[in-house]
């Protein structure tokens, strides 16, 4: 079983409380997917994805050669499934 | 000294001298009185010579005759995945250059014929996880061989006449950290200094030394919270925040020689954003100044002993990290100084002896991290966030007010010649958490998009200024900010690869464009000029891809969308 360790400078090891998706996006796909996924930046817009669960899924997990890297090694299914909602969850609003 | 080298590369030519097809004359070997006179026909280290100048002294390309510039030969490299960013270079008619996946070629500097290559096996499902990766920004030679350094986190010596593999040394443990080396290593004195990546990376962001002869490890300085013994830069720390702090030295210094001293430039901590708010020496997620990212070290090149250092931007909250390689050794009025730009823009003067701030310029006008950054290298007016969403645009974009990419100082006429960067971006501090297990991971703290500058197009401009005083003489600008190093000659001319994939040629004088030529995609690599057979070339990568180049399709439109960011190229320029 994959096993995510985390340490902030508050509180070593943070509570899993720490691991929802909004965390987890701010803290590792936030520079290339702009404005939390609501805009087209280096990579694409995720608001309103029609891609369904599975696809982002893979691709949050293989990655794309010379594009996103692979994030299979780092995240478990059920953080991966914290992302997908938190993609899912996304409005629309650039502002 | 020398006669020994001498005599080893007499051996060596014998012993190899079959197997080589039409190299050309090997005159000398290089070493570090080579590198340190520089100029001339050769390019023998990054930045040119150890004076960082980026200048050729050639000029029989020069402003009369730049008309007639022409593709002279081509090279391919392949597998040009996030394109090509490495700097060439060139020694005894010559040209060595890496690509990709620290491909490297030895090719005959007039012809362009293959000499040898060797593409290093790379960790592949390592590689597929890397953010920063799989370019390769150069390569270093010295002492009979050339050394690159690799993603997975090993530096490779070749043989430089046979590219065989004197040996290839693991440095750090990429699979854990998640970064490695795509910065181009330095040759000095027998040892190889090469800097891994970090900033947003959680671990502590090594630099080595490492024996040329042998491949021997002989020291390593760790950029966040320094050495085991250094007590009291943990202590700029809070929280043992250190052990997460990110630092690294990702772009290649250079070397004092009358000093012995390498001064080499660190990264930013992570998260790369700060949720400290005003109070960030208690509050936030790595509490006080952070010692010793966003610095410049001056380290001793034998034993890696720290001499002196300057930390640039204490407690650094806004990715303007002192990473950038350039160091340029400029005596004036009795003073000896290292001039070095910061990626937020300004420019610091330092005393080469100590690193005490002499002066500090800005490159570029949109500034608002800071009110401004005195003289005297004091930072006045800091914007330290508190978490949400920042009202005001923060300026410059996490791209820089510089690139990594280099400037070229002219020694004959003492200008200057540096790209500057004009944009800004919408920033959401979001608290995030350092993750370690089971590999690191980048800890960036945010979310953003790409902004205007206030009242303001995004554009970049090639200036022309006093490297001490920053007076600017003129200003060439760009609709898109252009990404790649530029190269100044003997002949009064500055070369600018720009993104769109044009080469531009001005005088020197007054920024007047001579010449132009098309490449056909997005530069944003190294550019040199070196002499072959008598004859002078200007050689450049060309090949677009990497986070900077990653936002122009976006905010560019057309040209960038359909640019690709898996190919590139060498172009050799000659006269008809
Ligand atoms: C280094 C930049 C980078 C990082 C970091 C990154 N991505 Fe991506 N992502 C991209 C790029 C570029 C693409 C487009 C790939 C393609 O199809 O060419 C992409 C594609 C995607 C897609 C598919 C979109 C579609 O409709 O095709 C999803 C979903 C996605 N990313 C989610 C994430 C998540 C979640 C994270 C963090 C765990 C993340 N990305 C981190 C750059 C990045």
């Amino acid at each position: 079983m994959l096993h995510v360790s985390i340490t902030t400078a508050q509180q070593a090891p943070a509570g899993q409380d720490k691991l929802d998706g909004e965390t987890l996006f701010a803290t590792t796909c936030g520079w290339c997917h702009a404005d939390g996924g609501r805009e087209a930046g280096k990579g694409p817009k995720l608001a309103n994805s029609q891609r369904t669960d599975d696809f982002i899924a893979q691709r949050i997990k293989h990655g794309k050669e010379g594009a996103m890297p692979a994030f299979g090694g780092t995240y478990n299914d059920e953080q991966i499934a914290e992302i997908i909602r938190y993609i899912r969850g996304l409005k629309d609003d650039a502002g | 000294m020398r006669n020994t080298t001498f005599a080893t590369l007499a051996t060596a030519a014998l012993a190899f001298g079959a197997t080589l097809a039409a190299a050309p004359a090997l005159a000398q070997t290089i070493d570090t009185a080579r590198i340190e006179a520089g100029g001339g026909n050769d390019w023998p280290t990054y930045h040119g010579n150890y004076k960082s100048y980026h200048y050729s002294t050639l000029d029989q390309i020069n402003t009369g005759n730049v008309k007639d510039l022409q593709v002279a030969w081509m090279h391919f490299p392949g597998r040009s995945t996030r394109g090509v960013q490495s700097q060439p270079l060139a020694a005894d008619g010559v040209l060595y250059y890496s690509g990709s996946y620290s491909r490297v070629f030895a090719l005959n500097g007039a012809t362009g014929e293959l000499i040898w290559s060797y593409f290093p096996e790379l960790d592949d499902a390592l590689v597929a996880r890397q953010t920063h990766s799989p370019y390769n920004r150069g390569i270093a030679i010295g002492d009979g061989k050339l050394y690159v350094g690799t993603v997975d986190g090993r530096l490779i010596a070749l043989d430089l006449k046979t590219g065989k593999p004197a040996w290839d040394t693991k440095l750090m443990n990429s699979q854990k950290a998640t970064v490695g080396f795509t910065g181009a290593p330095l040759f000095a004195k027998g040892t190889v200094v090469i800097g891994s990546q970090g900033g947003e990376w959680p671990g502590r962001g090594p630099i080595f030394g490492v024996d040329a002869a042998t491949g021997k490890q002989k020291w390593q300085f760790l950029t966040a919270g320094g050495n085991d013994y250094d007590v009291a830069a943990k202590k700029t720390w809070g929280n043992d925040s250190w052990r997460t702090g990110g630092g690294g030295g990702w772009m290649t210094g250079t070397f004092d020689p009358p000093t012995n001293t390498i001064w080499w430039g660190t990264a930013n901590p992570g998260p790369l954003y700060d949720w400290s708010g005003a109070d960030y020496k208690t509050q936030g997620a790595r509490p006080g100044d952070n010692l010793y990212t966003t610095s410049v070290l001056g380290l001793d090149v034998d034993t890696g002993a720290l001499k002196f250092y300057h930390q640039e931007l204490p407690h650094d909250a806004w990715d303007f990290d002192s990473a950038v390689g350039e160091f340029i050794s400029i005596d004036r009025d009795g003073k000896q100084l290292m001039v070095h730009p910061n990626k937020s823009g300004f420019v610091f003067v330092y005393d080469r002896k100590n690193a005490e701030v002499e002066n500090v310029w800005r490159m570029v006008e949109n500034i608002n991290f800071v009110r401004d950054i005195t003289s005297k290298g004091e930072l006045i007016g800091r914007r330290d966030f508190t978490a949400g969403k920042q009202d005001e645009v923060l300026c410059p974009h996490i791209s820089g007010g510089v690139s990594w990419n280099s400037g070229s100082y002219d020694p004959k006429n003492g200008q200057y010649y540096k790209i500057g960067q004009e944009w800004c971006m919408k920033l959401s501090v979001v608290k995030t958490a350092a993750i370690t297990e089971p590999q690191a991971q980048l800890n960036i703290g945010a979310n953003f998009t790409i902004a205007k500058p206030p009242g303001s197009e995004i554009y970049g401009h090639l200036d022309a200024r006093d490297p001490i005083t920053g007076a600017k003489k003129w200003e060439v600008r760009y609709p898109e900010p252009p990404l790649s190093s530029v190269l100044s000659t003997g002949g009064n001319l500055v070369f600018v690869p720009d993104a769109r994939g044009v080469i531009h040629a001005y005088n020197a004088l007054d920024g007047k464009e001579l010449w132009s030529h098309n490449d056909g995609t997005g530069h944003q690599g190294g550019i040199i000029s070196y002499s072959a057979g008598g004859k002078q070339y200007v050689a450049v990568v060309a090949g677009f891809g990497g986070m900077a180049t990653d936002d122009y399709s976006v905010q560019f439109g057309e040209l960038y969308k359909s640019m690709p960011k898996d190919t590139g190229a060498l172009i050799v320029f000659g006269l008809k």
